[in-house]
């Protein structure tokens, strides 16, 4: 992958050298036997890659098995435009190849995550609690089969994840607490009735995300003229947080709270005056 | 310019696109106005702005400090700057020493809409007031239980006469002015009313915004609201035309019939916890067995909400088709108001005030909005939610705006109790040739001495 093309610069061209499908030969509908599947062939947008390629870029983390996901601010971050972006999300989640979760950082976060993550990551869980305890883990089943297939938003209410359990079988509260124990399901503060879908073992991630973003911004702040070289802030390791310098640049640069600057000697990182 | 003045006098041209054009090109070249000011009489932010709708020429400015002000913005009080700037005072004053007039903030005045004979204004003391222009005396009062947040009449209303209030009570009472008592109330929010706004497209239709972050809209001759917004519900872009829609219609008409649905479906799941949890479940099931029967209350258990936060500003589109709300979440959302979804229109802000209430403003061909950020005024595209520009001149928080469409000027106020004017700019020689102070003589004058 060639560096002349700055990382962090919006693109608004479909032809861009790190494209690994080819592009022609999908708008020309011809069949294609090297990419990996028909269907990924023909649906191919710009929000698909760049997800894609975050995904591909997500740090590995020690001690916590947390799959791979994106921040919806990282997106803004890579595409100009950001009403197309929400829309392709949007579609994306109404065929159901990703799923979108918000997080509970305290700020207006939402993660996006591939179906088949989420669906890897549920197993893993079922399979450590399998290890743990001998209680009857059939509810994970019935939340996988038929709650994550139907309900397709961020949040649900509890009768109406009592009905979809229903179709698996007899649901007892039980059976409920397993599901919020194991870290699929939040109850909502507001509302006692409703609850948040939720990644499991994303609450050290969530921390260290919060922290490394204070840390960033206080580092930048703390400059006098409140700006520093992108190239030199790369190689800068933050302290709080297990997740790298390119997840955090990301998302900030994509909520506003920093800007980037092309200067003749590179790209500068600014904090945003509002 | 003189080009399309050229084709519209051949007929190449219709007179809307041409003046849609001349519309269009002022708007884009907006800026600070270099030639009027209003001499802002107010010692507290300012929190509400409109110009009258009859003659699009008096300013009524409620403020912080109990105050309520009104300026002619069309004609000058006086001149500065050698003729330049022509100076606007405020035509009259009303505040706390006035023997009717308010004792806390005002949150927001309004004219009435046929004529400027009457304005309305609501305040922190839980009264709104009908005021006389012409003699400045009450000649109705209103008592609220709480804190008035907005009042709005409908402009286009021909047959009711009804001021509608949303205070920080759950329910938006509706005030009728022929008779000086309550019409009815509106219930279905969960919490206080920040934000509401009339239709433009019927008389009948009311559309509120909670501080719980749902926004309902209600038909004043039923009970309970007809919709409830929910931001989950979206639908990509404008509607498609008829024959294209039957794809989405059937995915938006999936949410709604689940969404009615699930009354019925609560109330039969209700049974089955009773069964399996004795007698604490009873009451509720007899509660729900009463609320069964009124039609108009099913609408109080959708808790779909809007925003994340409180819905702080509302603003209903010149053609009655979308709905642009913001919230304390600092999001903006384009709502379609036929359908009901979100058109997922990302408008890029960094950052909305959240405790106080914001007015918005949008241009007369739907294409622009402004809307208060902190400190300055954005422009954003409603389409695409690209921000145009950014108004910077207030010192501090910016709580309202109104956009004059007869002139295409912006009226703002902030919490630094300043009313700015941003208007196209006026070129100078014009105020050369007009003469105003009379010194300007023809310039073959003599200058002898006789």
């Amino acid at each position: 992958m060639s560096k002349k093309i700055p990382e962090f610069g919006p693109s608004t061209s479909r032809k861009r050298p790190r494209n690994e499908e080819p592009e022609p030969q999908s708008e020309n509908g011809v069949v294609n036997s090297h990419s990996l599947s028909l269907e990924e062939d023909f649906a191919f947008s710009d929000t698909l890659m760049a997800l894609r390629m975050m995904r591909a870029q997500f740090p590995h983390i020690q001690k916590v098995s947390v799959p791979p996901f994106v921040l919806q601010s990282q997106l803004y971050s890579s595409i100009k435009n950001r009403t197309e972006v929400d829309r392709e999300i949007e579609s994306l989640k109404r065929e159901k190849v990703v799923r979108i979760f918000k997080l509970n950082t305290g700020q207006d976060d939402h993660a996006i995550m591939f179906i088949d993550d989420y669906i890897s990551q549920i197993e893993r869980v079922v399979k450590r609690m399998e290890e743990n305890s001998k209680t009857d883990l059939v509810v994970f089943e019935w939340f996988k089969t038929h709650v994550v297939q139907s309900k397709l938003d961020t949040s649900i209410g509890h009768q109406e994840l009592w009905s979809f359990l229903s179709l698996g079988g007899k649901v007892k509260e039980e059976h409920i607490s397993q599901l919020i124990s194991a870290g699929l399901l939040i109850r909502q503060l507001i509302d006692q009735n409703m609850y948040w879908f939720s990644i499991p073992n994303i609450g050290s991630v969530l921390k260290g995300l919060s922290q490394g973003r204070k840390e960033l911004m206080s580092l930048l702040s703390r400059r006098k003229y409140k700006e520093m070289l992108m190239a030199a802030l790369e190689v800068k390791r933050l302290r709080f947080s297990p997740l790298d310098m390119r997840f955090h640049l990301r998302d900030l640069i994509g909520s506003g709270q920093l800007k980037t600057i092309e200067t003749p000697s590179g790209l500068i990182v600014r904090v945003a005056k509002d | 310019m003189w080009k399309e003045t050229r084709e519209r006098e051949f007929g190449n041209l219709r007179p809307n696109l041409f003046s849609s054009r001349i519309f269009k090109s002022r708007i884009s070249s907006i800026q600070l106005s270099n030639s009027k000011e209003i001499v802002s009489s107010h010692r507290g932010s300012v929190n509400s702005l409109q110009v009258d709708l009859t003659e699009g020429r008096y300013l009524l400015a409620g403020a912080s400090d109990a105050t309520v002000a009104v300026y002619d913005v069309q004609r000058a009080t006086d001149h500065d700057g050698r003729g330049r700037i022509s100076k606007h005072k405020s035509l009259f004053l009303i505040n706390k020493q006035h023997e009717h007039g308010h004792k806390y903030a005002i949150s927001s005045a309004i004219w009435y809409p046929i004529d400027t004979g009457l304005f309305v204004t609501g305040s922190y003391d839980h009264h709104i007031n009908v005021w006389d222009t012409n003699t400045t005396q009450v000649v109705m009062n209103f008592k609220m239980p709480g804190k008035v947040y907005r009042n709005a009449m409908s402009s286009i209303a021909r047959s009711h006469m009804l001021i509608a209030a949303g205070t920080e009570d759950v329910q938006v009472r509706l005030c009728d002015i022929a008779s000086g008592a309550f019409a009815h109330t509106l219930s279905g929010h969960r919490d206080g009313v920040m934000s509401l706004e009339w239709s433009t497209s019927s008389e009948w239709v009311l559309v509120t915004g909670g501080c719980d972050g749902a926004i309902r809209f209600w038909d004043i001759r039923r009970a309970g609201c007809f919709r409830v917004l929910d931001q989950s519900h979206s639908q990509l872009g404008r509607r498609p035309p008829l024959l294209a829609c039957a794809a989405t219609n059937k995915k938006s008409s999936s949410h709604q019939s689940s969404a009615k649905a699930r009354p019925p479906q609560r109330k039969s799941t209700n049974g089955n916890t009773v069964k399996s949890h004795g007698v604490a479940r009873v009451p509720s099931q007899m509660k729900s067995a009463k609320q069964r029967s009124h039609p108009g209350m099913i609408s109080s258990h959708d808790r779909a909400t809007a925003h994340y936060g409180v819905v702080t500003g509302l603003k209903v589109t010149e053609d009655g088709m979308y709905l642009l709300s913001a919230g304390s979440d600092s999001r903006l959302r384009l709502w379609d108001i036929e359908s009901g979804c979100n058109t997922l229109v990302n408008f890029e802000t960094a950052r909305l005030q959240s405790s106080k209430a914001i007015q918005m403003a949008v241009s007369q061909d739907s294409a622009l909005s402004f809307v208060p950020c902190m400190t300055t005024v954005k422009v954003f595209d409603i389409w695409s939610g690209q921000t145009k520009c950014a108004f910077r001149g207030h010192y501090e928080n910016v709580n309202c705006c109104w956009y004059n469409a007869q002139d295409q000027e912006l009226y703002t106020g902030g919490n630094d109790r300043q009313i700015l004017v941003w208007s196209p700019p006026k070129s100078i020689s014009t105020e050369d040739d007009e003469s105003k102070n009379g010194e300007a003589a023809t310039s073959d004058q003599d200058n002898w001495s006789d």
